[in-house]
């Protein structure tokens, strides 16, 4: 029993971070039609640019996370991630998107996905490191860890489940309720027509993207203090948000983030290998599975529908 | 068996001479062009490695492989760093574990990939491009995760060591032959029936599939290829290197090989091995660059030139390929002179009559389709007119098989058409147009009619068309003959090797016409043929669709155009919220308005 309650503690912790990806995903996607695909590489970015901030490229300790340098940190990598994430849309992303050319910005946007690789990769050497946690959340039970029947579970993963929450909540109403939403969601379903009535298109685009690249960096604060980080962390943690994105179809946020948490539950069961007995368990199914699975699903849902041709044009 | 002989050597006789006639300057270039690449380890100054050659050389052949599913169907996929590294696994594995010979596990990596392509294209191939991306990006991440966390698949760490019996040089005479073959391929299929519906899929998918263009069995067919050449440069590669690395052909490789793809210019074969040669090119500049700068790796050039040339790209270019043919044709007439009046085009298919009963379609709280009744009889020609939203473009695509219905049946002189619709309601005569200009931007206009024309093929496939054989090559001719005899049947004869981007709406409007009319109708569904046309335009469309109804095909039109109605129509039906509200002859329309 105690097992179970642990391996859903885990799984929700380590979900709700998927989760919060999968929401900025379907963010970027209801918003713009277009998928981001170094969402998760701009989170790595974000971790990492406060970490230069706040201590050059050296080992940061929880007691940093007091320092004015650490608050500054995160501003500039809120700030530098909002930039990048608006300059991939103004020059990789719609120079093709003009054209019709979706090889174009899918190839363009997995470029920045690489380039950002490639700077944390040269800048930070070392195999893992720790982000402090802006939260005091480890002077909460022992260590930040509260025992509950059996079983055990970090303070702060509550904290990101609520996050969770409050952002898919966010999400929804820019999308539905705001005139920016609005004004997206008439650029999403049909540009020509947006542009009539007065959408400034491409500033609205660009700034979804900006703002996509903020929500990284909230990401990050949420997701990184968890446990160690590495330079390709971000890179793994936005695959998974897509994979769940992908599951729910870019639907909702609220989905999205479901689908998160229940990705996460699966790795955890699939992890702790009594499961599916010791043939098909054990941490190496881990993501595996889950990513398998996903991809049949998808062959499965899709042989079952028809087709829709009508709606995609060129 | 001696008839058999002499048919053979008859039809090697016509190749022959088809293949002296056909023969222009450019292609001895090519030739020359071909040889010296072949000859190239005997020839190169002693720092070229040839074995880093050959690497970039089974490249070029991943990315023509893509190339068939990214460039000619247009589905971006991530995916091709996955079937390499499947192709380059097996063999690892088999080598290693089973002791086969490096050579004789190439089918079985090829096998592989082209497997995992099946099951990965069956999930993609019927949805929008960018879940394409996403798809097949998932894949590539599951191959590296499934290479690091098994370390029995890839060998790990330390690698499975993969004898070759081929030294450096017979790998690099090997894939520069492998490639070219892909590439001659690629163009003969690029010109094929195949290729021209694959191409039409990619320009407008709507507008092909009611040409009759089987979209899943071609997409599929186009992936799954892409996968298995995937598989087979992959499998070569790992021989090439004689160990296997977990890590070389994963995200990284699909990325540089979908770039390559673009770079080449995607519409045009050939587009993989000339944007793996920029890429290629670039890097090492970027080599030599950072050399003098002291510092250098092995990912970060190809990555510097991807992302250059994607920017430059960016900038407004189609890719190295279309701006030569830019060039090459610069001084081409731009657009001929067209005859102004059609020519004879001969029936070949009985007139059939169309009925509708009852059909109902709703779209969430809409009513769009409200228990619709309507029948056209063999050769007559009815006009559905309405105000907007009373249902007119909802009933045609509903006659046409493209929208699924809640209720209601549509029968085809009495029975319900064939199963499945629309692909085999299109075949059974039921052919449809799309609203305004829906031509196919990248095809020239008698490649437009080819796609209505290719519905009938039977010998038409993609094996039949690489081998060449004689009934196909006598049905492509027939094909093309047809084609033109559409062409000038709506008076655009003259324009036949014309890019449809060069022809003006209404121009664009008759050859919808022209390419509907080549998938041999029996009955003809027409959405607002004159959108957007002037007045004039109107009218001598109208003489078209005229001419159209003369050769006895019944036709259901949807129209505004009262003037235009009421010279083409034989009978007139209102519709208002989703039903037939009135019907008559147009001389009573005219009236009631």
């Amino acid at each position: 029993m105690s097992l179970w309650v642990q391996i859903v503690l885990t799984g929700l912790a380590a979900g709700s971070v998927y989760g919060l990806i999968g929401i900025g995903h379907t963010l970027v996607h209801r918003l713009t039609g277009i998928v981001q695909f170094a969402l998760g590489d701009l989170v790595g970015l974000g971790v990492f640019l406060t970490l230069l901030v706040t201590a050059g490229r050296g080992p940061v300790t929880q007691a940093t996370a007091a320092s004015g340098r650490f608050v500054l940190g995160l501003v500039v990598a809120l700030v530098v991630t909002t930039g990048i994430g608006a300059a991939s849309y103004l020059v990789v992303v719609h120079p093709y998107l003009v054209r019709g050319s979706t090889m174009g910005w899918v190839a363009g946007t997995v470029a920045v996905a690489f380039a950002i690789q490639a700077f944390l990769g040269a800048l930070f050497g070392r195999p893992a490191y720790v982000f402090p946690d802006p939260i005091p959340f480890h002077d909460v039970g022992s260590g930040g860890i509260v025992t509950v029947g059996g079983a055990s579970f970090q303070v702060r993963s509550l904290f990101v489940i609520a996050l969770g929450l409050v952002l898919a909540w966010a999400v929804t109403k820019t999308i539905s309720s705001t005139r920016f939403g609005g004004g997206l969601r008439a650029v999403s379903e049909d540009v020509t027509g947006a542009h009539v009535v007065g959408v400034p298109v491409d500033r609205y685009v660009a700034l979804a993207f900006g703002l996509v690249g903020a929500v990284a960096v909230v990401i990050a604060v949420a997701a990184a203090p968890s446990g160690p980080f590495t330079t390709q962390t971000g890179t793994l943690l936005g695959l998974k948000g897509l994979v769940v994105a992908l599951l729910v179809r870019f639907s909702t946020p609220w989905a999205a983030f479901a689908a998160g948490l229940g990705l996460g539950v699966v790795e955890a069961a699939i992890s702790s290998g009594t499961v599916f007995g010791h043939g098909l368990g054990g941490p190496a199914y881990r993501e595996v599975l889950p990513f398998a699975a996903v991809l049949v699903l998808l062959a499965v849902r899709e042989r079952a529908r028809r087709p829709d041709v009508e709606t995609e044009l060129g | 068996m001696n008839a058999a002989l002499v048919q053979t050597r008859a039809a090697l006789g016509e190749a022959g001479r088809a293949a002296r006639a056909g023969w222009r300057p450019v292609y001895t270039v090519a030739a020359l062009v071909v040889v010296l690449a072949l000859l190239l380890p005997w020839y190169a100054p002693g720092w070229v490695e040839i074995d880093t050659l050959a690497g970039w050389v089974y490249l070029a052949l991943a990315a023509e492989g893509l190339w068939l599913a990214a460039g000619l169907a247009g589905m971006p996929s991530l995916g091709q760093g996955a079937f390499m590294s499947i192709g380059a696994f097996t063999t690892a594995l088999l080598t290693a574990h089973a002791g086969w010979p490096a050579e004789a596990t190439v089918p079985i990596g090829v096998l592989t990939a082209l497997a995992t392509g099946l099951v990965i294209g069956a999930a993609v191939i019927r949805l929008p491009r960018l879940y394409i991306a996403v798809s097949t990006w998932i894949l590539t991440w599951l191959v590296v995760l499934l290479a690091s966390e098994f370390p029995g698949i890839s060998g790990g760490a330390q690698g499975y060591v993969v004898p070759s019996s081929l030294d450096p040089t017979a790998h690099y005479v090997l894939a520069v032959t492998l490639t070219i073959l892909l590439v001659v391929a690629g163009i003969a299929l690029q010109r094929s029936s195949v290729g021209v519906r694959l191409r039409a899929l990619r320009d407008f998918p709507a507008a092909a599939v009611r040409l009759g263009a089987p979209r899943e069995k071609l997409l599929l067919g186009a992936f799954t290829a892409s996968a298995a050449v995937g598989g087979l440069a992959g499998s070569l590669s790992v021989q090439l290197a004689g160990v296997s690395d977990p890590n070389e052909f994963g995200p990284f490789t699909a990325f540089k090989l979908l770039v390559a793809v673009l770079i080449g210019g995607a519409a045009f074969a050939g587009a993989g091995p000339v944007g793996v040669l920029a890429v290629g090119g670039i890097a090492l500049v970027v080599r030599g660059w950072a050399a003098a700068g002291g510092g250098s790796s092995a990912q970060l050039e190809p990555l510097l030139a991807a992302i250059l040339l994607l920017l430059v790209l960016g900038l407004g270019s189609d890719g190295l390929l279309p701006a030569l043919a830019r060039f090459r044709d610069r001084h081409r007439a731009r657009k001929p002179a067209f005859p102004a009046t059609g020519a004879p085009f001969i029936r070949r298919r009985r007139p059939a009559e169309l009925s509708a009963h009852g059909l109902r379609k709703r779209f969430g709280g809409l009513e769009a389709l409200a228990g619709l009744d309507l029948r056209v009889e063999r050769g007559e020609c009815i006009a559905i007119v309405g105000a907007n939203g009373s249902g007119k473009t909802t009933a045609l695509r509903a006659l046409s098989g493209v929208m699924e219905l809640d209720g209601g049946e549509i029968l085809l002189n009495g029975r319900p058409p064939p199963a499945p619709a629309p692909l085999a309601w299109v075949d059974a005569g039921i052919v449809c147009t799309l609203q305004g200009t829906a031509v196919f931007r990248s095809l020239t206009a008698l490649e437009n009619v080819m796609v209505g024309a290719g519905l009938h093929r039977r010998f038409g496939g993609p094996f039949r068309t690489l081998a060449a054989t004689p009934k196909s090559r006598t049905e492509s001719r027939q094909v093309r003959t047809r084609s033109l005899e559409a062409l000038r049947f709506v008076g655009l004869g003259g324009a036949a090797k014309t890019p449809v981007e060069l022809l003006d709406s209404h121009e664009q409007r008759l050859l919808m016409l022209a390419s509907a009319l080549a998938a041999e109708p029996r009955v003809l569904l027409l959405d607002e043929p004159s959108a957007g046309a002037t007045a004039g335009d109107a009218m001598r469309l109208g003489d078209v669709v005229r001419a159209i109804k003369h050769l006895g095909v019944s036709l259901v039109v949807v129209e505004h155009n009262v003037r235009l109605v009421s010279s083409i129509a034989d009978r007139v039906v209102v519709m208002a919220e989703g039903r037939a509200v009135a019907d008559g002859p147009p001389e009573e329309l005219a009236l009631a308005h």
